[in-house]
């Protein structure tokens, strides 16, 4: 998938990754990879600057706690400002996605008029 | 297995990177690290080194990850700001108040002050009210901003606007503290010390350390401007 396509929807990604409950960054990259067969590939390090972009909006809350290993790290959930963004997120989204859909649907190959 | 030390290098860098921010550098650290030590426990290779390379090469270039944690610094500084200034001017509202209330306990109503006194009592309304109405807009209008994926112009013009309406905040708050200051001592000149001059006194003392507080804030916040300024021109 384009870099600069999937960079303008990041932060939806990432709410829809933690749609299915709490996770620490790896635990998202690796679901994101999961849930898009792999299309959605993205440079590891670009995630965290929007975790903490989101966490700083309010649409999700982060929390450290200590792992089975021992390390520390860092878990995040939605809140339910989150939660309500995704769902009109996934609204505008899906919207756009039969738009378009529509207009693929109804496109003939070109014909050169001369 | 020892470490061949290639995550605690990268780390060190990122850290670096993000001197701007100090509790946000050690609060990136410390998630990025366990980040690239889980990567390599799922390496499934078994060679380490290797392991460690290249989950350094997969997690990006310290520089352009630091230019996107720039605009969360900003971000966090700001909104941090807005509230240091409503928490400021209710505090110095309270000392003011309070102040009030103990000259009312201890000496009943106030006479007439004159005319200084008069045109002093008229600034110091006038200048508190105005600091409550432009840092009550300044703190909206910065928590209502979407925080871009990346510090934009028109981010940077959105900062200096809060900059400016925090400025004129301080500046009415400090023109308040003062006229309260010229107050208070036109009330307390000529008295012995005691408690009744101690209270009024600590009101004042509390006046000037929250907008001295506010000052300290929002230069914090213009240091963190500029500190961030070079790093987020990276990406």
């Amino acid at each position: 998938m384009e870099g600069e396509m999937l960079k303008g929807h990041l932060d939806m990604i990432v709410l829809a990754a933690l749609s299915a409950g709490p996770a620490h960054g790896y635990a998202i990259i690796e679901e994101i990879k999961r849930r898009s067969a792999g299309a959605f590939d993205l440079p590891e390090g670009t995630i965290y600057p929007v975790l903490h972009r989101l966490e700083q909006a309010g649409l999700l809350a982060g929390r450290w706690v200590t792992a089975d290993s021992g390390r520390r790290r860092r878990v995040y959930s939605l809140t339910k400002r989150g939660k309500r963004e995704l769902s009109k997120r996934r609204a505008v989204w899906e919207q756009f996605s039969d738009a378009i859909g529509s207009l693929f649907k109804g496109s003939r190959p070109w014909q050169n008029p001369a | 297995m020892a470490e061949s030390g290639v995550i605690s290098a990268y780390v060190e860098r990122l850290a670096r990177a993000l001197d701007f921010d100090p509790s946000l550098s050690r609060s990136v650290r410390r998630e990025v690290e366990d980040h690239l030590w889980a990567t390599v426990s799922a390496n499934p290779t078994g060679d380490r080194l290797e392991a460690e390379r290249l989950a350094v090469t997969n997690f990006g270039d310290p520089h352009v990850i630091a230019a996107q944690f720039a605009v969360v610094s900003l971000a966090k500084r700001a909104r941090r700001v807005g509230i240091t200034a409503i928490l400021v001017i209710a505090a110095v509202f309270i000392a003011m108040k309070g102040r009030l209330a103990w000259y009312a306990v201890m000496e009943g109503p106030a006479g007439p002050m004159g005319g200084l006194g008069e045109m002093v009592v008229s600034i110091d309304r006038w200048a508190f009210w105005l600091a409550v109405v432009v840092g009550i807009a300044g703190w909206m209008y910065v928590d209502t901003r979407r925080i871009p994926a990346a510090v934009t112009p028109e981010y940077r013009t959105q900062l200096r606007r809060f900059f400016v309406l925090c400025l004129a905040a301080t500046g009415a708050l400090i023109a308040s503290v003062i006229s309260d200051g010229v107050l208070t001592s036109l009330r307390l000149i000529g008295t012995s010390w005691s408690l009744d001059v101690v209270i009024p006194l600590a009101s004042m003392a509390i006046e000037v350390v929250c907008a001295g507080w506010l000052v300290v804030s929002i230069r914090g916040m213009t240091h963190r401007m500029a500190s961030t300024d070079q790093t987020a021109r990276i990406e």
